[in-house]
């Protein structure tokens, strides 16, 4: 297996984990909670490669995309309404990355921020343009791994790895009052949500048939799947870990997301913070680009227009001009002047609801003999999938009460 | 399957995709026309491709908000010209023959034809 076609899995692990919500969440979990909420990331890693693997699984087996099958076995009316949702909730999503990225040029230039909104909006479409789509891969999933900086952070810090190794063991830290509680539970929620964003899976299966895989490419998917999204998972950790070590213990509050980068400035200083912040531009930038071709993918293929960017896009120009259009769209948000953060509350909020919408239809098509034949869900994928289909479900009941509760995990 | 065996429309024609003799992806089938009567046999004449076809699959509102982003456009496929139904449509014919390929084709008049690698 050539290592570059681990680039899909990369890519959406660093611009799916490691996007703005997750800078912004992971470093505040670690600054309130310690290294308590490190079993949520954990236990939402293993949620988000069992649907990954099932996603590329389907596309490989039905030879088709998700979204087509999702409207066959879903009906029209169905299939409909979970086009709807996710395209609302990948539009808010894809305005929070873009935001996210204009914030974080603001501080490498000093420049405006709508300015830097509207210079990386025309970045990222004339990359989509230009590049194919293993380019596309691997420039932002490549280079998202700067972010590895915080986990080399974290090690120069010695943090205590026996708390560390604490925080995997699912328990809810003693002594917090209610009010703390109600925190903590929406932070779970939230985590579970920023790490499992439909956009990931919709993504993963279309970059899947966009790289031409076949069954011989069950194995790739598999590791691609596991080894992407463990390495997103380790790159939250470290961030919420650094913020628990340097962050907590001085109360500060990473409210916007290059506080997160000073974790990295600590130990290594200038250059420290440099590579951060490039690392956190291509991951924000490369979850920009995610969220907004899967929602062009979704559109696309539940209308059966020619879609993909292994195609040219005077080849499949009403995808083209989908993607376009979205980017338009996500700008305009941007440039209504809402907050960053704020977006990426709602984009964080409105997925938990969408979540069990996407991943059930997934879950029904990956076990359905007829669609998928010998490579249906066996008893692990099934039992696995029910369990975080429940879990999803749970999480997006209390999501809305949670929020309005602790007014977003601000207390 | 061929276009002449008996068929479960909804689950096993209605929303399949669509190639054609090129293997090129042409729509989806989004609903089918009927030839028969009652007491008479029904037969299935002919497949709709495009959203316009989705009049009476959805509440009027939800067909405003389809005609919003996909238009209204729909294709009619003769039944003759159906090679064979399985997880997928085939034709016998180029899609373009059909008139499949109107959308994508308006629709490129808007795309630049340079500077994609």
């Amino acid at each position: 297996m050539n290592p570059l076609e681990l680039t899909l899995g990369i890519m959406t692990a660093v611009g799916g984990f490691v996007d703005i919500s997750e800078l912004v969440f992971a470093a505040k979990a670690g600054s309130q909670f310690g290294y308590a909420l490190i079993w949520v990331f954990v236990l939402s890693t293993v949620g988000i490669v069992v649907f990954s693997e099932m996603s590329g699984r389907v596309a490989i087996a039905a030879r088709q995309p998700v979204f087509n099958l999702m409207r066959h076995r879903l009906g029209l009316k169905l299939g409909l309404v979970v086009l709807a949702a996710s395209i609302v909730s990948n539009l808010i999503t894809c305005a929070a990355e873009l935001g996210g990225v204009a914030l974080i040029l603001n501080y490498l230039t000093g420049a405006p921020y709508a300015l830097m909104a509207i210079l990386m909006t025309v970045v990222l479409i004339v990359s989509i343009w230009v590049l194919p789509f293993e380019w596309i891969e691997r420039v932002y999933g490549l280079l998202g791994l700067f972010m590895i900086v915080f986990a080399v952070a974290l090690v120069a810090i010695h943090p205590p790895w026996d708390k560390i190794a604490g925080g995997f063991v699912p328990h809810v830290p003693h002594g917090l009052s209610s009010k703390e509680l109600l925190t903590f539970g929406y932070f779970v929620v939230a985590i579970v949500s920023a790490v499992m964003f439909p956009y990931e899976v919709y993504f993963y299966s279309s970059g899947g048939i966009e790289e031409g895989w076949k069954p011989k490419d069950m194995l790739t998917n598999r590791i691609t799947a596991i080894l992407g999204m463990g390495l997103g998972s380790l790159l939250a950790i470290a961030i919420l870990s650094n913020s628990a070590q340097l962050f907590g213990p001085a109360n500060v509050d990473p409210e916007i997301p290059g506080s997160a980068a000073l974790q990295a400035a600590i130990p290594f200083g200038k250059w420290g913070l440099i590579i951060a912040l490039l690392g956190m531009f291509f991951a924000v930038a490369g979850a920009a680009v995610e969220t907004c071709l899967a929602n062009a993918y979704s559109i696309a293929q539940f209308f059966g227009w020619s879609w993909g960017r292994h195609k040219q896009p005077w080849e499949a120009p009403r995808f083209t001009l989908t993607w376009i259009a979205l980017f338009a769209a996500a700008l305009a948000i941007v440039l209504t002047g809402v907050d960053v953060m704020m977006l990426v509350e709602f984009a964080i909020l409105f997925s938990i609801l969408v979540l069990p919408f996407t991943y059930l239809p997934l879950l029904l098509l990956a076990g359905d003999k007829q669609y998928m034949g010998q490579y249906a869900n066996g008893r692990l994928a099934k039992g696995l999938g029910w369990f975080y289909f429940a879990l999803i479900t749970l999480a997006a009941v209390a999501a809305l009460p949670l929020f309005i509760m602790t007014s977003g995990g601000n207390g | 399957m061929t276009p002449d065996s008996p068929i479960k429309l909804v689950s096993e024609l209605l929303d399949l995709p669509l190639f054609d003799m090129e293997d090129k992806y042409c729509g989806i089938v989004d609903d089918v026309e009927l030839e028969g009567g009652a007491g008479k046999p029904l037969k299935l004449k002919a497949l709709l491709v495009g959203p316009g076809a989705y009049k009476g699959r959805l509440p009027g509102w939800a067909m405003r908000l389809v005609k919003l982003v996909a238009g209204d456009r729909v294709v009619r496929v003769p039944m003759d010209k159906v090679r064979s139904i399985k997880s997928a449509v085939h034709l016998n014919c180029p899609g373009r023959d059909l008139g499949l390929d109107k959308s994508e084709k308006a629709a490129g008049k808007w795309v630049p034809r340079w500077g994609a690698l």
